[in-house]
């Protein structure tokens, strides 16, 4: 988080040259601040904070567009005289290790449509979930990979994702 | 108060819709697991709704990042909590009605008789069914 720093830093050293000490200026000061990490990745070893924050944001939208997916999705399953529920439980092979990722997975996973996450395997490898309105295990699997993907992107220190997409994992 | 201004009030009626269909979901759903769906999305976003309007009401800072931490911990306890229940439900051996029309439904976790599995990876549910076995 040595890029964060850096980004607080840069907004407070903006707030004094202001000569002001607000909220406003501070967050003027953090906005230009990002921006000239962002122009100088090499000189200021930021890649990978502005990378992962850039990542970051896009979640936040992907996320959002997903819960309202879902919610679309459960209410007109809720209010249809006979909703094509098919239950199923599928099992997820998981790329994310960490114990706080999972769990940010598991909030995300039951946030998006069509899926509960049920429970883990003992080496907590894979992910058991249930499932609704999906035609194939596949689907739903799918649906899970495409959270899972977003969320490596924002962990992964490295300089690209190094993950496989969706449909390279069985 | 009884004016309609759109600002405050679309977000609240759409929150209210969806906690609405919630409580339908919650009453026609089949099964647990299923009803889970609804309480943990339509609930969220629910609330979300109903929180923004009502920050944009009180129009007063303090109100309005207050309601910003109460939705933040909205977004993280509700899909843990429904994730906590349904491996609750699984372990005591409640089995997932699946698949719909009478055909067998896909069950990659080999429903029930795999509780073990779980309670393996999960030191309190191994005690919890120990407890029961007892």
């Amino acid at each position: 988080m040595s890029g964060l720093t850096l980004n607080l830093l840069l907004a407070v050293v903006w707030m004094l040259l202001a000569g002001e000490v607000s909220t406003r200026e501070l967050v003027i000061g953090f906005l230009l601040g990002f921006g000239i990490l962002a122009l100088f990745p090499r000189a200021l070893g930021s890649g990978g904070y502005v990378r992962r924050t850039l990542a970051g944001l896009g979640f936040v939208g992907f996320f959002l567009r997903e819960l309202t997916v879902a919610n679309v999705q459960v209410a007109l399953f809720a209010l249809r005289p006979h909703p094509p529920l098919n239950p199923m439980l599928v099992a997820v092979p998981l790329r994310l290790r960490r114990d706080s990722a999972q769990t940010l997975l598991v909030a995300l996973v039951n946030l998006s449509p069509g899926t509960v996450v049920m429970g883990f395997s003992a080496d907590r490898r894979t992910m058991y979930a249930h499932a609704i309105g999906n035609a194939s295990p596949r689907a739903a699997r799918d649906s899970i990979l495409r959270v899972e993907d977003r969320l490596l992107r924002v962990f992964s220190p490295g300089p690209a994702p190094q993950n496989p997409s969706p449909e390279a994992s069985p | 108060m009884a004016d309609f201004s759109p600002l405050r009030d679309i977000p609240i009626l759409i929150g209210a819709f969806f906690v609405l269909t919630a409580a339908v979901g919650m009453v026609r759903f089949p099964d647990l697991y299923s009803r889970l769906h609804a309480s943990s999305k339509l609930v969220t976003l629910g609330s979300a709704g109903i929180f923004l309007g009502a920050a944009l009401e009180l129009t007063d800072a303090a109100a309005f990042t207050r309601l910003a931490a109460v939705l933040l911990f909205q977004f993280l306890t509700t899909p843990l909590t429904a994730y906590l229940i349904a491996q609750a439900a699984y372990l005591r051996g409640l089995p997932p009605l699946l698949g719909s029309g009478g055909q067998r439904g896909v069950d990659e976790w080999g429903a029930l008789g795999q509780a073990e599995q779980v309670a393996q990876a999960d030191p309190d549910a191994q005690r919890s069914l120990a407890a029961e076995g007892q």
